[in-house]
Formats: structure tokens, sequence, C-alpha cells
């Protein structure tokens, strides 16, 4: 028992020695730095003139992530009293997030010592940070969009560095993703974070940006994941997979920042806008030579009735993806596809319920020319020749007609005589 | 005219009914081809002021199908009227083609151009009547049927393959077009253009001629009426 007891009472001695001595090492307490900092109207001058206040809310403090820690967690040389502290290095803590901030656009400029860039306290705050899933946190989704846009959409930051025009900006407010946020803080509703990403954002022209071409059907695919599934198998989507450049990505079609709902009449998407938003690409020369598509399909559609009747405000007639679907367009070679020989019954059949195999016989896109719409080639050269010859015919006749008459009126007097 | 006590003398050329009938097919003609065109012509700034006008195409189709049905149905009406009433079995007697009619037309040319000296006499229509009269009359017909077709096309698309309805609309337009031409160019002609109606021949509206104006071209009928004593 005896040595038990006196290791007890050393093990005791040494706990309350090392006690003593880390309240000796732990420099002030978040209560001592408040008895200077915890006047509202403490603040300092700078070399520029203005003040900076030096106030810390404690309240604002104890409710932060970070309220339950000293002040020298972060302010490492903080002892009372002290002069200018060193900066701040969230890194020390949050080592992933420092690395790839330092790799991203900001981290690279700030590191060159711009100070216009966004350190990690421009987006999360000071002593106020909170958890991005806290309401009340700057990062929080409903709440971030305005941050981003605090630098974004302000002209001077914008000229200074090149950055997109505040129209580019404020598309996204009037996008459906921006309405969505603004109407009905929908949280799932794509805002900046979820497309650029956040600590490791990199412009859209680098390979390794999230916004980059090759990585958009993915992005987008996080939250529209059956329609990534979709494009996936399409013609497009197999295209882009395989690297090809032209291949259309979901923003080719549905815009980015201007993204709407396609029943608005200014969506790239919109039944309207359909076909000139295809002809992007089909009506291109060079894209359509490279990957031997199908000539003059615009001209031939707004040629159609279907095209004439969308141009002057049919909004129920076909367009492009009425036949040939959207997400999941395919060839009209492979057999998968709505307008494959065997599946054009069925696809004319959606708005035509009596058009069967019989209809669907020639071609849809009818090109009037002598060897494609031979048919119709003929009817129009026909009746033009023959309109044209019976006009002929009718001024000949009028001259002609007007000459008797003459001559009529001419042996009428002789005819009287008789 | 050599005795001026007497005034002009008028005799009857159309009779209400027909009057009636004249001016249904010009209305609908007439918005039948303004419609018509509308959509033939639709890259032409003036089509598409048109379509406008018309309430965009949907509405433009609805007006043209409307004018089309009082079309048809004149064509009907005017068909049992002409078979079965004493006055259009009359008319029709009057209108139908003979080889008489082809004579006339030959021997007018050969007076024109001076190689007869003979100018045919010609009843109550002559060649140039008729061939309005069948012309516009196997026009209509003919523009009914394809525009039947595309009309009902959910029943055509059951029979009709899509380039049969691609024909059969270009032939509708084309047909429209070659009406338009006939009105045009011969109806304007033998009833305002020609000097012995200019500027136009009011039978339409009066339905009454100047019997001077029968003697001179159609001389037949002229003296059919003075031996009935109607003149």
């Amino acid at each position: 028992m005896k040595p038990f007891r006196s290791f007890l009472l050393a093990v005791l001695l040494a706990a309350a020695g090392a006690g003593l001595a880390a309240t000796a090492d732990a420099g002030p307490t978040v209560r001592d730095c408040l008895d200077c900092h915890g006047d509202a109207t403490i603040e300092k001058s700078q070399p520029d003139g203005k003040t900076l206040s030096l106030f810390v809310d404690e309240k604002t403090f104890r409710g932060s992530i970070h309220g339950k820690a000293e002040c020298n967690a972060c302010h490492t040389d903080a002892k009372a009293p002290h002069g200018k502290l060193a900066a701040v290095s969230c890194g020390r803590c949050h080592a992933d997030a420092a690395k790839s901030y330092s790799q991203s656009t900001h981290g690279i400029v700030h590191a060159k010592g711009v100070k216009d860039v966004p350190g990690c306290e421009d987006c999360h705050g000071t002593h106020d940070i909170r958890k991005v899933q806290d309401p009340k946190a700057r990062t929080f989704r409903l709440n971030i969009v305005g941050v981003c846009l605090a630098c974004h959409e302000d002209r001077v930051i914008e000229e200074k560095y090149g950055l997109p025009d505040q129209k580019v900006m404020e598309a996204y407010r009037e996008s459906v993703h921006g309405r969505a946020l603004k109407k009905s803080g929908l949280l799932g509703t794509a805002v900046c974070p979820d497309c650029h990403g956040n600590h490791m954002i990199l412009p859209g022209d680098q390979p390794r940006s999230a916004t980059h071409r090759q990585n958009i059907p993915t992005l987008c695919g996080k939250c529209h994941s059956g329609i990534l599934e979709e494009y996936d198998r399409s013609v497009h989507g197999k295209g882009m997979r395989a690297g090809i450049a032209e291949s259309p990505v979901c923003t080719d079609c549905h815009g980015e920042h201007t993204i709407l709902k396609i029943t608005d009449p200014q969506s790239k998407v919109y039944v309207k806008n359909i076909p000139k938003t295809c002809t992007a690409c089909h009506g291109n020369e060079a894209i359509a030579t490279r990957y031997a598509l199908p000539k003059k399909r615009f001209s031939t559609y707004m040629d159609s009735f279907h095209g004439v009747a969308l141009e002057y405000g049919m909004t129920t007639v076909a367009n492009c993806a009425s036949c040939h679907g959207f997400h999941g367009i395919l060839p009209s070679s492979d057999p998968a596809s709505s307008v494959s020989k065997a599946n054009l019954p069925n696809t004319c059949g959606k708005c035509h319920p009596n058009a069967g195999a019989n209809f669907a016989k020639g071609d849809v896109h009818v090109e009037v020319t002598r060897q494609k719409g031979g048919g119709v080639f003929a009817v129009r050269v026909f009746y033009t020749i023959f309109i044209g010859v019976l006009v002929i015919l009718f001024v000949l006749h009028v001259g002609m007609d007007l000459l008797g008459r003459h001559r009529r009126l001419e042996t009428k007097p002789e005819e009287k005589k008789e | 005219m050599s005795e001026p006590s007497r005034g002009p003398v008028y005799v009857e050329r159309m009779s209400v009914l027909f009057r009636i009938q004249h001016l249904l097919l010009m209305i609908s003609l007439l918005i039948l081809a303004v419609t018509g065109f509308a959509l033939m012509y639709y890259e032409n700034w003036l089509a598409q002021v048109l379509i406008r006008l018309e309430g965009g195409v949907l509405y433009r189709g609805i007006i043209h199908r409307a004018a089309a049905v009082s079309l048809m149905a004149q064509l009907v009406y005017h068909a049992f009227y002409m078979l079965i009433s004493r006055e259009g079995k009359r008319e029709l007697k009057e209108v139908w083609l003979t080889r008489r009619d082809f004579d006339d037309f030959l021997q007018a040319m050969r007076f024109n151009l001076r190689m007869g000296n003979e100018y045919p006499r010609f009843g109550k229509y002559g060649y140039k009547e008729k061939f309005q009269y069948w012309g516009a009359t196997a026009g209509v017909f003919l523009i009914s049927v394809t525009g039947v077709i595309l009309w009902a096309e959910t029943f055509s698309m059951r029979f009709l393959p899509k380039f049969v309805l691609d024909l059969t609309l270009i032939i509708h337009g084309y047909q429209g077009l070659l009406i338009f031409v006939i009105l045009l160019f011969w109806h304007l002609y033998i009833v305002h253009l020609h000097p012995s109606v200019f500027p136009m021949n009011r039978a339409w509206l009066t339905g009454k001629v100047d019997a001077e104006w029968l003697r001179e071209e159609h001389p037949l009928e002229y003296e059919k009426l003075k031996g009935e004593g109607v003149l």
C-alpha cells in the first residue's frame, strides 16, 4: 500500500506543478484581451490617416466556430501589452484549404502581394467565422453570392484586373439559378462555389479549372445527374468524352451565367430559339465538313411548314428537339435514335397520331434540288414554266386583241355604208 | 348613238343571284390570296407584315380555311344551280364549251393579224368569257382538292407518304398563283382594261350592260334578245 500511496501523491504533485506551469505559460486569456479590445472605442491611426477599429465584440466571437479558443490560438504572438501582431496564418490548422488556395488564381495573385485579392478573412470573416452550414455564416449557401459579388461586381476591380464585366455577373441574378436563390432561397440551387469551386478557383480556360469545357458536363451532372447520364449516351456526350472539343457541352446550349428556364423566351433553348442554337454548330461549314454532318438542316427546316409556323408564333409545331431529342440526341444511323428509319413513324406520331410507316417514307428535310427533292423540284419547275408561258400568251393575246379591235373600228364605217 | 334623242338602252346580263355569287367569290378569293400568298412568300417583307396583321400563322390559317369553306360551298352551290335551276341550265348552255369556240378563237386571231377578214360573232359568252369561266372553275376545283388533303392532314397521313403531302403543298401554292395570274391578266383585261368597257364593266354591280356594247361585242346575243322582243 505504501509505495502506491506515495506514487499517487507524486502524481498529484506533478499534475499540480504542471498545471501551475501551464497557467503561467498560456499567456493572456480571452478575458485578458477583452480588457482592452472589449472597449468599443479602441482604435489605431493608420499611415493613410484613417483609423482602424481594434474592437472585438465578445458575443460575436463567442458565437463563432472558434469561440471556445483563446485569442493566441490564432494571434500566436499576442501578449499584454503588445505592438503590431504578425498576420494570422489559418493554414497552421487548415493545411488542405491553404494548399488549395495557394494553387488558385486568388492564391497565386495574393502571393504576389496584390491586396485586392481575397484572403481567407475576406470570405470567411475574422472573429465572426461560422461553419458553412450555419445560416449566419458569410459562406452559407444563401450568403456566398453576395460575398463573391462584393468584388466581382465592383467596376474598379473588374477593370483593373480584366475580369468578366458586370453584365456577366448580373446575368446570374436573373438566371434560373439566381432566381431560385433570390425568390425561394432554394438551398439546392447553384451558387458561385458550386461551379467555380471554393479555395481552388481557376479561370475556365485552364484545364484544371472546374469550369473548363471538358469538366462542364460532370460539373452540371453533380446536381443534374439524370441528365448527365442521358447526355453521356448521346452523340454529343460521346464526342465530348472522346476529347472532341467542338462537341457541345451543357453551357453551349444553355448558357453559363445566363441559364434560363426553357419556357423563358430569352432562353437559348426556348422553342423558338432552338433552331438557331443548333445551327450555331450544324450550320458551321467547317464543323459540318469535319464531322460529315448532313447539310442545309436549318434552311430546309425553316422552309418547311414547321419552320414557318414556328417563326410566326406557333410554339406547338416541331422544332429540332421535338424530333431529334435534346440531351440524348443520337444520329439517325443509330437504331436507338428517335429519327432512325424504324423509329420515325413513332416520332412523327407524337404529334400526328395517324402518321404511320407509310407516312415516314421519303426525306423529312426536303432540299428542293433536282437530285434530292426531285418531285417538289419538278412541280416547281413545271408551274413556273407553265405560268410564265401563260403570262406571255396572255400579253400576246391582249396585244393582238387590241390590234383586232382597232381594225374593227376602222372597218365599221364601211359596214354601215353597206 | 345615231339618234341622240334615244338614250342608251340597258339589258340584263347578270341576275341578282349571279351577282351575289360573283361578289362572294370575289371576297373569298381575295381573302384566300392574301392569306395564302403571305404563307407561300413568307420571306417577303410584305408577306411578313400580312402574317402579323392576320394574327400570326395560327389565325392566318383559320381565316384561310374559313374563306376556303365559303369558296367550296359556293362551288357546290353553283354546280347544283347550273344543273338544276331554269336560269342555271340556260346559262350552262350558253357557257358550255363547243368546237365553235375554238374556231372562233382561231378566226379572231386571224382577223387580228389581218390574215382573215371576218371577226367572229359571239353569243352571250365568247371564247374570252368561257376561258375565264372554265379556267377558274378547274383551278378552284384542283386547289380545293389539294387544300382539303392538307387541311385534313391527320387523316391524309394515314394514307399518303410525306413526300406526297410535300407535293400537294407545293401544287396547292402554285395552283393558287395560277388562278391569281388568270384573274390578274385575263379577267382584269376583259372586264376592266378592254377599251370597250374601261374602266370597268358595271354588270357585276348593276347587272346590266349597254345594248350598244352588246351589239358590238356579243352580236348573236343582241340579235337573240331582239328576236325575243326584249330589245
